[in-house]
């Protein structure tokens, strides 16, 4: 033994006089800023995704319905639930948050002899920390969601303004994968759907490769994949779960990416359609548009006899004859329809309903009969000039254009309106000046100022990369005429659309005025329906056919959608023709039993 | 005759393979059970020890207090989800099996951290090494009865924690190395905040020379207890510390560079004879090494940069079939995972190399013959043993 | 490493390599190789070092795979060694002979895996799970989650909702 060693240790005597250490107020003591404490959740913010509760480990939160939050399209109205007894603070839940609402505070405090009270819903439970700023949040340059689309390869605007080929080129299966895995399969946007769409579903089967599993997906909702993968107004997108902090997942692209991959021939295979059992009744169709092949479509599926009546010479209806063939390949659409028609759906075509044969002459042969003829009717803005022959309608061109006729195409155009059938116009004429004159000379003007223009975004972005000039926020004043020439379109400066209570009700400025030299003017400001055809049907106060939830009409064997009851677009279109499908359905299995 | 000898002759003779002869019908023996809640046992573990006078004749380990079944539980976890559990399997330094598992899941799936990540891992490793031994330093201390040590190195630990905290948002479970990458860079000032930790800790490190690593009650009990003769670190599986206080230099950091250690200055300590004391003054000089360490990283540290790699989405991610073994050097030596992947989402197989496994069981059992009773809880602690790791 | 490989390949039947990284690789070798396989490892190669002994539950195969990963401390190379066995008659000749922490590791995979090492000491006794009465709980086929239902309750009033299908109530119930 040393004796150093046994004196040594008696330094520690020199701390009897040290300082203590220790917290003095411990209940005082503050998290780090980082601090992972207590939740909180900004209940604008979250949309009731569900992500947190999916990447919970610990299973520790529930979804939730909470007072004042509503269900409404893009939030589900349900709020995390968390329950301490289970969660470890790990944070994964703010970290993978798609609205980037849940977050947590510093505070750690918490005592209360009611177990009960610590499974909370934050941000719906009033708590102390609430309000509080420091905490964890999710650090900016980490991140668990893929924010940014893959990029969708299209045809470059000097090159496409100049063909009809297709301008998107489609995914590869590379990137249909990649973009597939960006879904954090929420849901949320199956109720925005107007056919309610298994997304989430159909985008896993992308991601497992399985492209055949998609399809049938696709087509427990939908049978045009072909064409809503190309024009879809993909109402989707605008309520995806990753559009809140970063792009929505490309919905639309990933359902065409499935379409394509599978050929036609293989369809009834896939799909175990070879050998539908057949029933008795038979079943009319009227249009062979969205809502007519979708209805025949899950007719010939319950076995019933389909017979559509088409007053053109072509299937498809507006996605035939009103969208241009480099957003839709007239091939992709007969695709679609090919399908329908092996499963033994008549067509015939050049047969108006009105004309060539009598809503009472097919009903006297079927038992039941579906009308969705759409809008066809071109709306005029009634200015003076309007009557004059170089004023055409949108409609009628984009018609006569599919149809193979030749269409006028002047050195200078000017087209009024703000829609999709007002680019599609635009378009369709930029390319035919093109090929003509070598140059686009086109002014599309609308009402709606740009930020309310109905018309897709991506449309705008097009139009003008191909050339078009746009001149949205003036209302059309006069179409200049002089030694009976249409010298261009006389505009007044719009001020507003919209009235207070939401109604169309445009405001002017006189005083502030334009003038779009053109040789001749396109009117696209909106179509109108005719339905003269059918006799004795009640109306409803907007003159649209009164329909019930099932689709039927005031005459139990008629039904009636797309666009002239809904819309316009091919998605409801395609939605109404599903359900009026099951009425038809309903209504002929009760007809049979009686 | 030895000294030892002497009064050896009145026990029963030993085993030719050094264990004792146990009759418990000859009431020569008894049986005492030193755990599992005991604050000589780390953690909640129990030696079922065979004495014949105050002197442990047989020693039984036994486990399974705290059995969670981690591993078999990581298998029905996303990737993503398994770093909130592995953390629990060395409690008083998680963050070995938050590197070991995210870099194990990064290898299979072929993700290249960014830099500041691996710097920042660096950096968490060595914070966790600091204050799991100033934990154990009190540990030790204490099982010899020199309670004051704990007092001191505990509050140094918190010290640690608290820089934890600020980095991290938690103090224990640090959760801060996902696969991928890491959380988050430290916040301003973090620097001089950690310099002065660091200048604190030495301070009380010079006490605790004073009080615990020259005091005659240490070195009386510490001395020639429980030796690790070179020889056995082989068959017994003996890696960090305990081997190198044995002479074998074993250094993960060294022998199989991960991170940027390999741009980090430092030598593998060893020493000789490896008993409870030189194991202590080699942990001692550990804590000196770890703290100059620190100081590296914290001078070569990029201020800003990336850092999470790009990783596919979370809940749908998919590791390639594919097995690996990422090691890490711990303070008490080899960490590893052992991960296998099947193609699915969810991790096949996830083994744990915790050093405790086999410093806690099989080397406890043969190290404990002829010890005194009093000296059990020391000779346990100075193996720095943690028993989550053993059961997983 | 690959030196090596081709030297073990002439004397023993080595399959299924795969060069994990620069010092780490796998391999696979008969049941009834294997642990002469790793007694020359050990003794000539330098595998001084038994780092794991495990097991991987491949039950669609049905198969067991043990992995003893062994370690040449001197060159700094791991060797994965993986031996399949039959699942249904998991029995292994034991290496505690080689290592003795071997034993404990053997030991946990009879009570984890019910694999059998006969020989191998205090093999049978039970390691962490006193009083198990289940299959061994580390098979595949053992289902935790279930498990857990059956032996403990689940706290009442838990109830959560799927976005998706809430939304279809509360939206378009009729459809």
């Amino acid at each position: 033994m040393n004796l150093k060693d046994l004196f040594k240790p008696f330094t520690a005597w020199k701390n009897l006089l040290a300082e203590p250490v220790p917290i003095k107020k411990p209940l005082e003591r503050q998290g780090a800023p980082r601090y992972r404490g207590f939740h909180k959740n900004d209940l604008e913010k979250c949309i009731g995704c569900g992500t947190c509760e999916e990447i919970c480990q610990n299973a520790a939160i529930d979804m939730v319905p909470v007072e004042g939050e509503e269900t409404e399209e893009g939030d589900s109205g349900l709020r995390p639930r968390i329950d301490y007894g289970r969660c470890c603070w790990c944070a994964l839940c703010v970290d993978i948050c798609t609205t980037g609402s849940l977050t947590m505070s510093n505070q750690f405090q918490w005592i209360d002899s009611d177990p009960d009270v610590f499974r909370f819903v934050p941000g719906a439970d009033e708590k102390y920390w609430d309000d509080e700023e420091l905490g964890y949040k999710k650090p900016d340059n980490y991140e668990l969601n893929n924010l940014d689309r893959i990029e969708m390869e299209e045809m470059e605007p000097e090159k496409r303004n100049h063909t009809f080929l297709e301008i998107v080129k489609g995914f590869s299966k590379e990137q249909a994968i990649q973009e597939a895995d960006r879904c954090v399969e929420c849901g949320i946007c199956i109720a925005t759907c107007p056919a309610h769409m298994g997304i989430p579903s159909y985008i896993k089967a992308i991601r497992k490769g399985d492209v055949e599993e998609g399809l049938r997906i696709m087509y427990e909702t939908n049978p045009l994949p072909e064409v809503c993968g190309r024009v879809c107004t993909h109402k989707c997108e605008t309520v995806c779960a990753m559009q809140h902090r970063g792009e929505p997942i490309s919905i639309r692209w990933l359902k065409r990416y499935i379409a394509d991959q599978v050929s036609l021939d293989k369809y009834q295979e896939i799909m175990g359609t070879d050998n539908l059992e057949k029933r008795e009744e038979k079943v009319a169709i009227i249009g062979a548009g969205p809502a007519g092949l979708s209805a025949s479509y899950y007719l010939a599926m319950m076995g019933y006899n389909v017979k559509i009546f088409e007053a053109l010479e072509k299937p498809g209806g507006m996605t035939r004859y009103g969208i241009p063939e480099y957003r839709l390949p007239y091939e992709e659409l007969d695709k679609d329809v090919e399908y329908i028609k092996s499963l033994g759906v008549e067509f015939q075509f050049n047969t108006k309903v009105g004309e060539d044969i009598t809503l009472e002459e097919i009903h006297k042969d079927f038992d039941a009969v579906f009308a969705g003829t759409g809008l066809h009717l071109g709306r005029s803005t009634k200015i003076p000039g309007a009557e004059h022959e170089k004023c055409y309608q949108a409609v009628d061109l984009l018609r006569e254009f599919t149809q193979g006729k030749e269409i006028e195409v002047a050195e200078r155009i000017v087209v009024i309106g703000g829609g999709n059938v007002a680019m599609d116009i635009s378009r369709t004429l930029a390319r035919l000046q093109n090929k003509q004159y070598g140059q686009v000379q086109l002014v599309t003007t609308s009402l709606e100022s740009e930020d309310i223009m109905p018309a897709d975004e991506e449309e705008i972005i097009e139009s003008r990369e191909e050339g078009i000039t746009l001149k949205p926020g003036w209302g059309p004043k006069e179409i200049k005429v002089e030694d009976g020439k249409v010298k261009g379109l006389k505009v007044i400066k719009c001020l507003s659309v919209f009235d207070n209570e939401g109604r169309f009700n445009p405001k002017f400025d006189q005083s502030e005025n334009d003038f779009f030299a053109g040789d001749m003017v396109i009117e696209a400001i909106g179509q109108g329906m005719d339905i003269s055809y059918m006799e004795d049907v009640e109306l409803t106060e907007r003159h649209k056919v009164k329909v019930d939830e099932n689709y039927q009409s005031s005459k139990p064997w008629l039904f009636v959608g797309g666009d002239i009851v809904k819309g316009p677009d091919a998605i409801s279109a395609i939605a109404d023709g599903h359900k009026a499908a099951q009425g038809i359905d309903n209504y002929l299995s009760s007809k049979g039993e009686k | 005759m030895t000294e030892e000898s002497k009064y050896r002759d009145k026990f029963p003779a030993k085993n030719p393979d050094g264990t004792n002869k146990i009759d418990l019908d000859s009431h020569k023996f008894i049986k005492v059970w030193q755990g599992p809640n005991h604050p000589g046992i780390t953690g909640n573990m129990s030696l079922e020890l065979d004495l014949q006078g105050d002197e442990v004749m047989q020693c039984k380990t036994h486990v399974g207090y705290l059995h969670r079944g981690f591993e078999k539980l990581m298998e029905r976890r996303r990737f993503i989800q398994c770093f909130p559990i592995c953390v629990r399997i060395a409690v008083p330094e998680p963050d070995f099996n938050e590197y070991c598992l995210s870099a194990s899941f990064e290898e299979l799936a072929g993700i290249e951290i960014p830099e500041a990540a691996k710097w920042m891992r660096t950096l968490l490793l060595e914070m966790s090494r600091l204050q799991s031994f100033l934990m154990w330093m009190g540990g030790q201390a204490g099982s010899f009865g020199i309670g004051v040590v704990g007092q001191w190195t505990n509050y140094a630990r918190d010290l640690v924690l608290d820089r934890f905290e600020e980095i991290s948002g938690g103090r224990i479970y640090h959760m801060h190395m996902t696969p991928g990458g890491v959380r988050g860079l430290p916040p301003t000032g973090f620097e001089n905040r950690m310099e002065e930790t660091l200048q604190t800790i030495e301070e009380i490190m010079k006490d605790v020379k004073d009080t615990l690593f020259d005091n005659t009650i240490f070195k009386k009990r510490s001395i020639g207890l429980g030796v690790i003769k070179p020889e056995m670190v082989e068959p017994y599986g003996i890696t960090g510390p305990n081997a190198r206080a044995a002479g074998i230099p074993k250094d993960v950091r060294k022998d199989y560079p991960y991170l940027k250690y390999p741009e980090l200055d430092f030598d593998v300590l060893t020493a000789e004879n490896s008993d409870a004391y030189t194991r202590a003054e080699l942990r001692r000089q550990e804590i000196h090494m770890t703290i100059d360490l620190i100081r590296q990283i914290m001078a070569k540290m990029p201020q800003s940069g990336d850092y999470m790699a790009k990783v596919p989405n979370v809940l749908h991610w998919q590791i390639p079939r594919g097995e690996t073994y990422v090691r890490a050097e711990c303070t008490r030596g080899e960490y590893g995972y052992y991960t296998v992947t099947d193609g699915s989402g969810y991790p096949r197989r996830i083994n744990v190399r915790g050093p405790s496994y086999t410093h806690a069981v099989a080397l406890m059992e043969k190290m404990a013959i002829d010890v005194n009773i009093a000296d059990t809880a020391g000779l346990m602690v100075s193996l720095h043993t943690y028993p989550p790791e053993i059961e997983r | 490493m690959k030196d090596l490989i081709q030297k073990l390949k002439k004397r023993f039947d080595v399959n299924d390599v795969v060069y994990q990284k620069d010092n780490q690789t796998y391999l696979t070798i008969a049941k009834d190789q294997a642990v002469s396989f790793i007694t020359h490892l050990k003794d000539v190669e330098g595998f001084t070092h038994l780092v794991i002994l495990t097991a991987v539950d491949w039950i669609e195969d049905n198969e067991f795979q043990l992995t003893y990963m062994l370690n040449n401390p001197g060159k700094k190379v791991d060797l994965g060694v993986r031996v399949l066995i039959d699942r249904e008659e998991a029995e292994m000749e034991s290496i505690h002979h080689l290592w003795k922490t071997a034993a404990t590791y053997q030991r946990e995979l009879r009570e984890m895996f019910g694999i059998d090492f006969p020989g191998s000491p205090r093999v049978n006794e039970d390691f962490i799970l006193e009083g198990w009465d289940d299959i061994p709980p580390y098979r595949r086929d053992f289902d935790t989650k279930e498990y857990s239902e059956q032996t403990y309750y689940p706290r009442p009033g838990r109830k959560t909702h799927d976005p998706a299908e809430y939304m279809k109530k509360k939206l378009y119930p009729e459809e």
